[in-house]
C-alpha cells in the first residue's frame, strides 16, 4: 500500500515539476535551466528524504515512458512538412546522414574501446546521437541498456549544443543546409532547438536530419547488432 | 473529402484544445494497434516507427489532411522531454557505473560529438556545392 502511494506521489512530483520549472527554462533558455536537468535535479533532491527505490519510481511513470511511442509516430508530421525539402536536397541529406551516422557508430565504438569501457556501456554508447526513443529501441535491439543510453542521448544533447556554436565559427559552411544538419544530426533534439535560434531554415533542417538519422539507425539495428555479435 | 478536410480546420481553429486531445488519442490509438500487430506477427520494424510510415503514408495520399494532426503531433513532440524524464532517473541504479566510469564516458562522447557534427556538415557542404556546380 505504501509502495503503491509512494509511486502515485513521484509520478505527480515528475509531472508537476516538470509543468512548474518548464516556464523558467522558456524565460532563461540556458542549457542548465533545461527540465531535462532540472527536474531530475528535483527529484533526487526529494528522492533523499523519501528514500528513492526506482522499481518504485517506474511503476507509475512507466506510463509517461510509454507515451515515447507515439511520440515517435508524430515525427511523421515533420516529415511530412518539409517534404518539399528532401526532394530538393535529397543527396545531400542523404550524405549527411548516412555519413554521420556511420561516424556516430564508429567513433563510440572505437573510443569506447580505446578507454576501456565496460562491453553494455559501449553498446549503449553507439546509439547516443539519435533522438531519445528511437535511441532506446536501437540499444536495446544492440545489447546495451536503453535507460543508460536515454541517460548518453541527454549528455550529447547539451554538450552538442556547445560543441555545435563553437564548430559554426571554426569551419567553413557556406550553406543553410550543412549547418542545420550538423545539429541534427549530431545532437538530435536539443540540436534542433539550437539550430532554430541560428535560423528557420537551418531549424527545419535540423529536424529533419533528426528524424531521417533516428529511423536509419533503427532500420539498421538489426545488422548492427549481428555485426557487433 | 472536401468536408472533412473544412471540418477538421474549423475544429483545429475554434477548438483547439478538443482538436489536440481528440488527435493525441488517435495516434496513441495508431500506435497501440501497430505495437500490437507487431507484437503478434513478429514484425522486425518497432510498433511506433511502423506507426509512423502508416501516418506518413495516410499523409501522403491525402486521406488524413495535416491540419488534422497538427495539434496533436506538435504536443506529443513538444513533450517528449517529459515522457524521458522518468528513463533518465533510472541513473539511480548505474551510479557505482557513473562513479567509476563517468569521465571517460563524457569524453567520448564530447569526442564523438565533435566528429559526428564535423562529417555531416562537411559532407553535406561538399553534396550541396558540387550540386550547385553541376546544374549549371
Amino acid at each position: 500500500m505504501r509502495a503503491e502511494l509512494l509511486s502515485l506521489v513521484w509520478l505527480a512530483v515528475t509531472v508537476g515539476g516538470y509543468y512548474a520549472l518548464k516556464p523558467v527554462y522558456r524565460r532563461h533558455p540556458r542549457w542548465w535551466t533545461s527540465p531535462l536537468l532540472t527536474v531530475p535535479l528535483l527529484l533526487a533532491l526529494l528522492g533523499l528524504p523519501l528514500g528513492m527505490n526506482y522499481p518504485v519510481y517506474i511503476q507509475d511513470t512507466h506510463w509517461l515512458v510509454l507515451m515515447l511511442g507515439p511520440a515517435t509516430a508524430a515525427f511523421a508530421l515533420p516529415i511530412f512538412r518539409y517534404r518539399a525539402l528532401i526532394r530538393a536536397h535529397w543527396p545531400a541529406l542523404m550524405a549527411g546522414v548516412l555519413g554521420g551516422s556511420a561516424m556516430a557508430i564508429a567513433s563510440a565504438w572505437v573510443l569506447a574501446t580505446w578507454c576501456g569501457l565496460d562491453d553494455s556501456v559501449r553498446r549503449s554508447l553507439l546509439a547516443r546521437s539519435i533522438t531519445t526513443p528511437l535511441a532506446m529501441l536501437v540499444s536495446a535491439d544492440i545489447g546495451g541498456v536503453p535507460e543508460l543510453t536515454a541517460l548518453f542521448v541527454v549528455i550529447t544533447g547539451v554538450a552538442g549544443i556547445a560543441l555545435g556554436e563553437l564548430l559554426l565559427r571554426c569551419l567553413p559552411l557556406r550553406s543553410a543546409l550543412a549547418r542545420g544538419a550538423l545539429f541534427g544530426v549530431g545532437a538530435h533534439g536539443a540540436g534542433t532547438a539550437k539550430a532554430y535560434d541560428v535560423g528557420t531554415e537551418e531549424g527545419s533542417v535540423a529536424s529533419l536530419a533528426m528524424v531521417l538519422a533516428g529511423l536509419l539507425n533503427v532500420l539498421l539495428a538489426p545488422t548492427l547488432a549481428s555485426l557487433l555479435r | 473529402m472536401t468536408t472533412l478536410h473544412v471540418r477538421l480546420r474549423w475544429l483545429s481553429w475554434h477548438r483547439p484544445r478538443l482538436a489536440r486531445w481528440s488527435q493525441v488519442g488517435l495516434i496513441v490509438l495508431l500506435w497501440f494497434a501497430c505495437d500490437q500487430c507487431v507484437r503478434r506477427l513478429h514484425v522486425p520494424v518497432p510498433g511506433s516507427v511502423l506507426a509512423l510510415g502508416l501516418l506518413l503514408l495516410l499523409l501522403l495520399s491525402g486521406v488524413v489532411p495535416a491540419v488534422g494532426l497538427r495539434r496533436g503531433a506538435d504536443w506529443l513532440l513538444a513533450e517528449m522531454l517529459l515522457f524521458f524524464i522518468p528513463a533518465v532517473m533510472a541513473v539511480w541504479q548505474h551510479l557505482p557505473l557513473l562513479r567509476q566510469q563517468g569521465v571517460r564516458i563524457f569524453v567520448v562522447i564530447v569526442v564523438g560529438t565533435v566528429l559526428v557534427m564535423g562529417t555531416t556538415a562537411l559532407l553535406v557542404d561538399l553534396m550541396f556545392r558540387w550540386r550547385q556546380r553541376h546544374a549549371r
